[in-house]
């Protein structure tokens, strides 16, 4: 079985427009989050978000074809699939006589967009104007978009698992690897803030009136988030061949379901248990290897306490000496990009031995007993990290990275 | 575990032709039978949906539990429940490790058009919390492991027309990388109107004058395992996917991707293209998807005339109609029905055959509006 390198990262996220903006803000424990400016926040619990500056993307030359109508959600994946292609020194999938596959994570696409024309359509009946708002509605708009972007022609897969999305999307392309269907993908996620989710959350009494506090016993809910995230995860014998260096190896991914509720974790930690020990399994490494989780912390009443259970069961006496950091203090909750973009972040972590801290953390919580990197970036040698995300549905993912051996 | 070791254990549906596999496999027998179209929306007049009128949960998903289930999670359950019992009660995996692979085009549609309802003309803060979790693409997959406890991967695809065919490929690559012991694959779709609008202001839609898709309402379900299992109805001997660049609401312009698809699929199944005994077209009335189709087929199959069986013309187009595809696909290679709803006209024209006998080698290829094509071998066990 091939063994796969991830060797490129792009990123699109509220603390800048590109990787290594990102990188060194979220390192210097810089939040992204503040006021929404993209629609009115009158009438919610909160007027926050982790909102991407979309002028300031670098979207690759393209024609009408790719651009027309493309919703924000597609142009954060366009600008970050185009970041990794580049970094990975793959000049385009036309070039390359294998067909490149595509794994992405697709959430709400391009409803922002559409709401405008849904609350047209709700207020003035069916005969008012509008059509070019939902030609991105579709989950798998964003995958489209790259697709003709970049003139894929492997296999095309969304995925639509809420927060596990693109963390499954980036299993799945490496398991395509791994078996040989493909030699790249590009695999990751987007999504984009929009009313709905804005108004969902809200309605849960979900969302914090502060920036997220993840792991933290002041914490009162998550802060929503958008970006993207696009990883090329190349075979290794390609990479090599052609002199690309990985950020880190993809060593396995594990899947499970929770069977528990729709939208409360099942707060024992068992079932994520078995997700994480599913991930270790099929990585061939064992608990007592791992030096570093990215958590799923969305800084929510049930999650933090349910997703440190399962690290307690997992790591049982080694849970002081396991770093678990969320990112989703400094970068939102990016709902189905939120995987893509923690696995991009956690080979960062390993290619540059430097742990991303909880932004937001300051009180511990002895219902969280993390080491969760409080304050700014860490330095310390990772060789094999746990990237794990936990959605709604009970549908839980966790990658397994390890450094380059 | 070899391709050819994924096998069809046991099929569930909901249809415009009724609850139940008997009911589908009743409508295919009739040369007569066409669904019932019409899906209300505010304002104006139904939109050319095939809709599963006569659809109850009763005596198969509790009132109280189907109460707290938007529409396609309850399409699902009832297709789902009707699959699993057939595969044996109780069943013969350790729930925990059954998975759910689920294709959809519109699931959580109608809820989120209740939420954003709410926002729009009423207030922020009157948004239904009951509704949100629906929104999401994965309610009816998650919905499902829920009811009945299955605790393997559960995962969903957004993949327009090919969901349910993608579904089913990829509940294949769960089993064989043993990620679980079974997979409930499926497609579902819900009838939706706003999602049917988009698609009627496209003019993609079918209109008196002008030829074009029916959308469909439904689910169907397929349970893949390997060995052990109960006595399998089909194998799943191959599959492709392949994709080609096209913008999301268009199809591609040449059909390149359909035909790698079948190709691949085919090697896949060590089957050649003259061992092919039906198409299960992918027809859905829009002229350019038919000329695609035409085109792959010439490609794939050069000489060879298989039989060609319309399916999505009846069932409606979708996720749902993908997934339905294939299950009569599996039910006519196991000689459980001979479907006569003809052969497309694009397809006939070409010199391909109605099905007039028994089948066992059948191709199910879709191709999606923006570039993905999928395609599946099932073969007669």
């Amino acid at each position: 079985m091939s063994e796969v390198w991830i060797t490129g990262i792009g990123l699109v996220t509220a603390l800048g427009p590109d990787r290594e903006t990102t990188w060194r803000r979220l390192v210097a424990g810089e939040s992204g989050i503040g006021t929404v400016t993209l629609f009115d926040t009158a009438g919610f619990r909160t007027s926050i978000a982790a909102e991407v500056d979309a002028a300031g993307l670098a979207l690759p030359v393209l024609d009408r074809t790719v651009l027309g109508h493309a919703s924000r959600a597609s142009r954060f994946a366009l600008a970050a699939a185009a970041e990794a292609v580049a970094d990975a020194g793959l000049a385009s999938g036309r070039l390359d006589p294998h067909p490149w596959a595509l794994v992405l994570g697709g959430g709400t696409a391009g409803l922002f967009e559409a709401e405008a024309f849904v609350a047209r359509r709700l207020r003035g009946g069916a005969r008012v104007r509008g059509l070019g708002e939902l030609v991105d509605v579709p989950q798998d708009a964003p995958s489209d978009r790259l697709g003709l972007a970049f003139g894929l022609t492997g296999p095309r897969i969304t995925v639509t698992t809420a927060c596990s999305s693109s963390t499954i999307a980036v299993g799945l392309a490496a398991e395509m690897i791994r078996g040989g269907e493909a030699t790249v993908a590009l695999a990751g996620g987007a999504d984009a803030l929009c009313r709905l989710t804005y108004a969902g959350f809200n309605s849960l009494h979900a969302v914090d009136a502060e920036p997220a506090k993840p792991y933290d016993r002041r914490r009162h809910g998550l802060s929503l988030g958008e970006g993207a995230a696009v990883l090329v995860v190349e075979d290794a014998g390609h990479a090599r061949g052609r002199g690309a260096r990985p950020y880190a190896r993809v060593l396995g991914y594990g899947a499970t379901n929770d069977a528990f509720h729709m939208t409360q974790p099942e707060p024992s930690g068992a079932a994520w248990e078995r997700t994480l020990r599913a991930a270790l399994a099929d990585a061939g490494v064992g608990a007592d290897t791992v030096d570093y989780v990215n958590g799923h912390g969305t800084a929510t009443e049930q999650n933090d306490p349910a997703e440190c259970a399962a690290y307690g069961r997992v790591f049982a006496g080694r849970l002081a000496d396991v770093p678990v950091s969320s990112v989703k203090g400094a970068l939102g909750h990016c709902l189905c990009a939120a995987g893509g973009i923690e696995a991009a972040i956690t080979a960062l972590a390993i290619a540059r031995a430097t742990l991303p801290p909880t932004v937001g953390f300051a009180a511990a919580d002895p219902a969280c007993p993390v080491d969760p990197v409080a304050g700014t970036g860490r330095r310390g040698s990772v060789d094999v990290a746990v990237s794990a995300s936990f959605a709604f549905g009970g549908n839980s993912a966790a990658l397994v990275l390890g450094g380059a051996a | 575990m070899s391709a050819a070791r994924v096998y069809v254990r046991a099929a569930g549906a909901v249809t415009p032709a009724g609850t139940g596999v008997a009911a589908l496999r009743r409508a295919a027998a009739d040369p007569g039978w066409h669904p019932a179209l019409g899906l209300p929306r505010p304002d104006a007049e139904p939109l050319p949906v095939a809709v599963c009128r006569e659809f109850t949960t009763k005596d198969i998903v509790p009132p109280l539990l189907a109460r707290r289930l938007d529409r396609p999670s309850r399409l699902l359950a009832v297709a789902a429940r009707e699959a699993l019992r057939a595969a044996g009660e109780p069943l013969p995996w350790a729930p925990e490790r059954v998975g759910v692979t689920a294709g959809t085009w519109n699931s959580g549609t109608s809820a989120l058009v209740e939420v954003l309802r709410a926002v729009f003309l009423t207030s922020p803060d009157e948004a239904p919390p009951a509704q949100f979790p629906s929104t999401v693409a994965n309610a009816p997959a998650s919905q499902l492991g829920i009811l009945d406890k299955l605790g393997g991967p559960n995962i969903t695809f957004a993949e327009k027309q090919v969901g349910g065919l993608r579904a089913i490929v990829e509940a294949a690559r769960l089993l064989l990388a043993r990620r679980a012991d079974a997979v409930v694959a499926c497609g579902v779709d819900e009838g939706d109107w706003l999602n049917a609008e988009g698609y009627a202001r496209l003019r993609a839609l079918a209109a008196p004058g002008r030829a074009g898709m029916v959308l469909g309402e439904g689910a169907g379900v397929l349970v893949l395992a390997g060995d052990p299992g109960p006595a399998p109805i089909a194998a799943v001997a191959g599959w492709g996917s392949a994709s080609a660049p096209a913008p999301p609401h268009r199809y591609p312009a040449d059909a390149a991707a359909l035909a790698a698809a079948c190709v691949q699929a085919l090697a896949r199944a060590g089957i050649t293209a003259s061992e092919v005994d039906l198409v299960v077209s992918a027809a859905n009335g829009i002229p350019a998807l038919a000329a695609l189709e035409l085109a792959a087929m010439d490609a794939v199959f050069a000489g060879h005339r298989p039989a060609a069986l319309g399916v999505a013309e009846r069932l409606g187009e979708g996720a749902a109609g993908g997934a339905l595809r294939a299950v009569v696909a599996a039910m006519t290679v196991a000689g459980a029905v001979l479907p006569v709803w003809g052969c497309p006209a694009h397809l006939a024209a070409a010199g391909y055959p109605a099905l007039l006998g028994p089948a066992r080698v059948a191709l199910v290829a879709g191709q999606a509006g923006g570039g993905s094509a999928v395609a599946l071998v099932l073969t007669a066990v």
